[in-house]
């Protein structure tokens, strides 16, 4: 298998997009992301396109090849993946693969989404597909509810606190000023939090990420051809997937996502790196909680310290190890399908020194994804050149 | 005098004897086909539990409730309702399978 690098990085604003076509969206960013590899369109022998739900919020499918034929594109492959809120992550990593295994030497990988501009039961329904709905479903749990599931058990088990949880969220929120790219950054008080509408308990509305609109784009190149290309280029030592449980039943342990353990696992081994040695994470924030168990799970944080360590301010930049310095998921926003891509192309701006909220010297790079119920996940890690 | 928990519908594998929640196509331990409906004893200890305050479209009249889950003495791992009879759910306490009134399982903290 090949080496790969990304050499291009684009991306619209994350937030409110309503009376934006989502194809608009997808070539924005992926214009943007091809000239800053400063590659010929010519170049590109595939494109992997990520989004979740452009079919019941949208009614648009076969989305990449729509977007490919915008971006006047050879007739290439051109192939839409859906892995819920990791369908961008996943994308990234079948471009990766194309490149890796000698199908083509360029790949084009965009994240997508639009939904500011449908009613939100619409928009719950069309998430919530992403459920187990045999068993889990008729109860009436929804995606916060399992995050507060989760809450509890993290609370019972390792005394994780509102004021720790809040943490994550202040810091988060406040990152997200430092982004012009960000959904709703903000200098929030415990207080605030505490006092924000109750969603589902202990989860209040500023534990949620937002609903959101945008897109992603990143090129990816065999690092053999990399002289081809304008962009900085960025190393890629390590995009993983896998499968996690799809049902609450499944999960042995709701304060940890097994997919997330063993992505890290195996990413960690591909890149031949310990994970105290990673600068800069970005990780899938969907509910404040998520980013406790989800540093855990890397293995970012020591088990049952994730609270303690975001109160500790070990989390921020400039702290031990910096994650979310967009703002995250909680502050970014989390449009679906983009959000994975989102994370690469903050981690490569990371690690290009570009970042309008750079983490000192950041050499080593990780972003985690996460989709469903944890069913599916991608973990990838990006190195900057010596 | 209290009565007996309800039971709680599982389904298990005529083959190698795994339990498992319904909707299974096949037995995810050994892929047979042979899976007869399992009526377990409805009753196990609290996971964890939430109440959901926002709720989707089709659940909107019915909020706020409790979402419970329970791990079976049987072992198997299920997601529920609290009966809005019931006192609050707590980690750890005894859960008991009981008459629904929602569409799923339904659990109260007595019997």
């Amino acid at each position: 298998m090949r080496e790969v690098s990304i050499v291009g990085i684009g991306s619209t604003s994350f937030g409110r997009h309503a009376g934006t076509p989502i194809e608009q969206l997808a070539v924005r960013a992926a214009v943007e992301a091809i000239a800053d590899a400063g590659i010929d369109r010519s170049r590109i022998g595939a494109v992997y396109l990520g989004n979740f739900v452009s079919g019941p919020l949208n009614g648009k499918e076969v989305l990449a090849g729509l977007v490919a034929d915008q971006l006047g594109l050879p007739n290439i492959p051109c192939t839409k993946v859906e892995g819920a809120c990791a369908s961008g992550g996943i994308a990234f990593r079948h471009a990766v693969l194309a490149v890796a295994s000698g199908q083509c030497d360029a790949a084009l990988v965009i994240g997508v989404e639009a939904m500011t501009h449908a009613p939100t039961s619409q928009t719950t329904s069309a998430l919530n597909c992403a459920m187990d709905n045999e068993n889990d479903g008729p109860s009436g749990l929804t995606f916060p509810g399992l995050f507060g599931l989760a809450w509890r058990m993290h609370a019972q088990r390792y005394g994780t606190t509102r004021e720790q949880v809040s943490a994550v969220v202040r810091k988060n929120k406040s990152h997200g000023l430092r982004n012009p790219l960000a959904q709703m950054g903000a200098e929030l008080t415990d207080e605030q939090i505490a006092a924000s509408v109750a969603i589902c308990d202990p989860l209040q509305l500023f534990d949620c990420c937002p609903t959101s609109d945008g897109a992603a784009a990143v090129v990816v190149m065999a690092r053999s051809r990399v002289g081809e290309a304008l962009g900085r280029p960025i190393d890629v030592l390590a995009a993983v997937q896998t499968r996690g449980a799809a049902r609450i039943a499944g999960h042995p342990d709701l304060c940890s996502f097994d997919a997330t353990v063993s992505a890290a696992q195996r990413a960690f081994r591909d890149a031949g790196l310990q994970p105290g040695e990673v600068d800069v994470v970005e990780l899938h924030d969907c509910f404040s909680i998520a980013e406790i168990i989800d540093s855990e799970d890397l293995g970012i944080v020591p088990r049952g310290q994730g609270g303690i360590w975001a109160l500790e301010g070990r989390t921020a930049v400039g702290g031990d190890v910096a994650i979310n310095p967009s703002g995250g998921l909680l502050a970014k926003g989390h449009p679906v399908g983009a959000t994975g891509v989102g994370q690469l192309f903050e981690v490569v701006r990371q690690l290009r020194g570009t970042h309008p909220n750079q983490v000192p010297d950041a050499r080593i790079g990780l972003t985690h994804n996460l989709g469903g119920t944890g069913v599916a996940c991608t973990v990838s890690i990006l190195r900057r050149p010596a | 005098m209290t009565a007996a928990a309800q039971a709680v519908r599982l389904i298990r594998c005529a083959d190698c004897g795994r339990l498992d929640t319904p909707g299974r196509i096949v037995c995810a331990g050994c892929l047979s086909t042979h899976l007869e409906e399992h009526l377990a004893a409805g009753e196990g200890t609290v996971a964890t539990f939430t109440t959901i305050r926002r709720a989707p479209a089709r659940f909107r009249d019915e909020a706020p409730y409790d979402i419970i889950v329970v791990d079976l003495d049987c072992g198997v791992r299920v997601t529920g309702r609290l009966s809005r009879a019931s006192p609050p759910a707590a980690m750890g306490a005894r859960a008991y399978a009981a008459d629904g009134d929602a569409a799923g399982l339904v659990f109260s903290m007595e019997r």
